[in-house]
């Protein structure tokens, strides 16, 4: 009886429920649309993060992060293959590589790059460089001069396939290692910096420019999903010698990245925490003013023999409906922005331009996730319900007596 | 300054050396010029004009070469630069300041540079004896000078050498005078080009005294060496090659 009452009693003021409920489904479709936005945003530059040759997990000399030369190598990659491919799980993938740090030069530009000598085929399982060569050809197992270069690097060298670059480095021995490549193919990136900063050439190419016989300066793993990192780098941790090595994760080989979700995820749930607040002053508001107009009724009620907690609870559903068809249509309207936005993005570049140059992509594309999802629901329905409490509890209070007097 | 690591050094003066050859290939050709200018030791000083459209400065430097890997260069002049001095063994390469007292190894990052602001850069330098080691050479023709005979040689980089180069195009005269050293980028578009002038006896044999570095695409802009004086087969002493030499100022 309750429910049918409040239900009609909602309608009896339209044009007041209509307000209402636009209020409270324009605050939860912007928080699901709000939310999933940021979570696209943050899970693309994590994705473009990760697949910029870091991996989820990667396996170094415990210098060569602080001092990246070729001296802080891993000299027996071999125990780390052993240790690593009975944890990985199924569907994960492994390469190794050597990454130094290489001045580029043609005859008459030259510019420092980060050297990367790979396995072509394991790496294009790892890293974005397997798809994203667009011109010429990527690079073949035992090319002995082929190099792939990033477009924009190129367009500044005005160089282009075929062409050759000399990279000089600092070799094993410690002296001025330099050799000839010829441009292979050109790569595209998502950012340019990336395009400008990596040069790949074949692990046997880069052994023989810098003077080493075996020994890699990275092991890069790739795991099916990112849930699994965490465990899995604590297993490796346990089986490698650990110093010399060490195993990190991109939580530490990507920190901008993680301080970035970090900050993301705290903005989110202040932007939950604004949107509820304005929200819940308008909820009160209309349940208040629903309340005043109708004092004469609630003494009636009370009059009658109505229980004080049969009122609270007959407010309090009408408070129910309105949350119940507010977030019913809000949570509409955001999966469906979200749906036609996801396939096409949403160009930031008009607001925030720049965000290409700390490795962000200028287009978002909204993601939907079940955690922002449950939580917009949830802060709405169980706090909306809270703060109807409080015109509630008002209208159980009135006595008839008081009702009588109130004109 | 490849100028004068490549040409300075002493040429044995053998009397057979300078004998035409007509039927030299290429190669023979440039080695043949090439040791002409090596020898053992040589010690020179050079007036270094570095010309640009708004200024020019003249250094002057002296420089000491032992063998075809060994020199160490010292400004001598304006008084602004006197004292550095830039020592290079094989592959390596030191550079010594004395305002700050300090001798740096000068890194990879640093050898595609300008050596003290001239046409030069620090690869110049460091790998003058590339010519011999990184190039298949090809005579493509004859011209003539002064009533001899010219080889121009075309030189193309061998395909893992280290050399940012597309070509480079030598003419070299039959008594092994090197004339002119043109250097192409991969569109075979000319870069710079070195030629020799004032070809004169210094030092007890034919050396042009003077090497011009032109840069094809800057037409104010040269790098002009002038030899004051160069003496071929001195004796040079112990450790003039060393790092403790380099920060030791004139002796």
């Amino acid at each position: 009886m309750h429910t049918l009452m409040a239900w009609r009693n909602i309608w009896r003021n339209p044009r007041r429920t209509l307000v209402i409920l636009t209020a409270v489904v324009i605050g939860v479709w912007s928080m699901i649309f709000l939310g999933a936005l940021m979570r696209g945003l943050t899970n693309q530059y994590l994705e473009i993060g990760i697949s910029t040759l870091t991996g989820h997990i990667q396996v170094h000399h415990q210098d060569f992060r602080s001092d990246p030369v070729i001296q802080n190598r891993i000299d027996r990659p071999g125990r780390v293959a052993e240790a690593l491919e009975p944890l990985l799980p199924p569907g994960s993938h492994w390469t190794e590589r050597i990454r130094v740090n290489a001045i580029a030069n043609t005859a008459r530009h030259a510019q420092g790059v980060t050297l990367v000598g790979i396995d072509p085929e394991r790496e294009a399982r790892v890293s974005f460089i397997g798809g994203a060569v667009k011109e010429g050809n990527y690079l073949e197992p035992d090319d002995p001069y082929g190099i792939l270069v990033g477009k924009a690097l190129a367009e500044d060298f005005e160089t282009r396939l075929d062409r050759r670059v000399v990279l000089m480095s600092l070799g094993v021995d410690g002296k001025v290692a330099s050799r000839a490549f010829r441009i292979r193919g050109i790569f595209r990136a998502e950012t340019e910096a990336t395009e400008k900063q990596y040069m790949f050439v074949t692990m046997a190419a880069a052994r023989d420019m810098l003077g080493l016989e075996r020994g890699v300066t990275e092991a890069a793993v790739l795991l099916p999903s990112h849930e699994l990192t965490g465990k899995t780098a604590e297993a490796l941790e346990r089986r490698l010698p650990t110093p010399p090595l060490a195993v990190q994760t991109w939580r530490d080989l990507l920190p901008l990245v993680r301080v970035t979700i970090e900050l993301y995820d705290t903005f989110i749930f202040l932007w939950f925490l604004v949107v509820f607040i304005a929200m819940a002053f308008g909820i009160v508001n209309t349940l208040l003013m629903a309340v005043f107009e109708r004092v004469r009724e609630f003494g009636l009620l009370k009059a009658l023999g109505m229980r004080p907690r049969g009122i609270v609870q007959g407010v309090l559903t009408e408070s129910f409906f309105l949350l119940l068809l507010g977030t019913a249509a809000g949570n509409a309207l955001g999966v469906l922005s979200v749906n036609l936005l996801a396939e096409s993005g949403i160009d930031l570049s008009a607001l925030a331009g720049r965000l290409a140059e700390v490795g962000m992509r200028r287009v978002g594309y909204p993601q939907l996730q079940a955690g922002g999802f449950r939580l917009a629901n949830v802060v709405v329905f169980v706090l909306g319900i809270v703060v109807s409490l409080y015109p509630a509890v008002k209208a159980a209070r009135f006595t008839p007596v008081e009702a009588l007097a109130h004109t | 300054m490849n100028a004068l690591l490549r040409f300075a050094p002493l040429l044995l003066l053998l009397p057979g050396i300078a004998a035409p050859a007509h039927a030299e290939d290429a190669q023979a050709v440039v080695e043949a010029s090439f040791h002409y200018y090596r020898g053992d030791t040589s010690v020179g000083t050079v007036d270094m004009t570095v010309h640009r459209p708004e200024w020019e400065r003249v250094f002057t430097i002296k420089a000491w070469t032992k063998g075809e890997d060994r020199s160490l260069i010292r400004i001598l002049g304006p008084p602004k630069d006197r004292g550095n001095g830039t020592l290079k063994k094989g592959p390596e390469m030191w550079m010594y300041n004395p305002k700050v007292n300090r001798v740096i190894k000068v890194p990879p990052s640093m050898m595609s540079q300008s050596w003290m602001g001239s046409d030069f850069s620090n690869n110049d330098l460091a790998k003058s004896d590339s010519l011999i080691k990184d190039y298949n050479h090809e005579i493509v023709g004859t011209g003539s000078h002064e009533g001899k005979k010219v080889y121009v040689i075309e030189s193309h980089p061998m395909p893992r050498a280290p050399v940012v180069w597309g070509k480079q195009r030598l003419r070299i005269r039959e008594d092994h005078i090197f004339l002119e050293e043109t250097f192409f980028d991969q569109d075979m578009e000319p870069v710079k080009t070195m030629s020799a002038g004032d070809i004169r006896m210094m030092g007890g044999k034919l050396f042009p005294a003077t090497w011009k570095m032109q840069k094809a695409d800057a037409e104010g802009e040269y790098t002009l060496l002038e030899y004051r004086e160069i003496a071929f087969d001195v004796e040079i002493p112990a450790g003039t090659f060393t790092l403790s030499n380099l920060r030791t100022p004139e002796r």
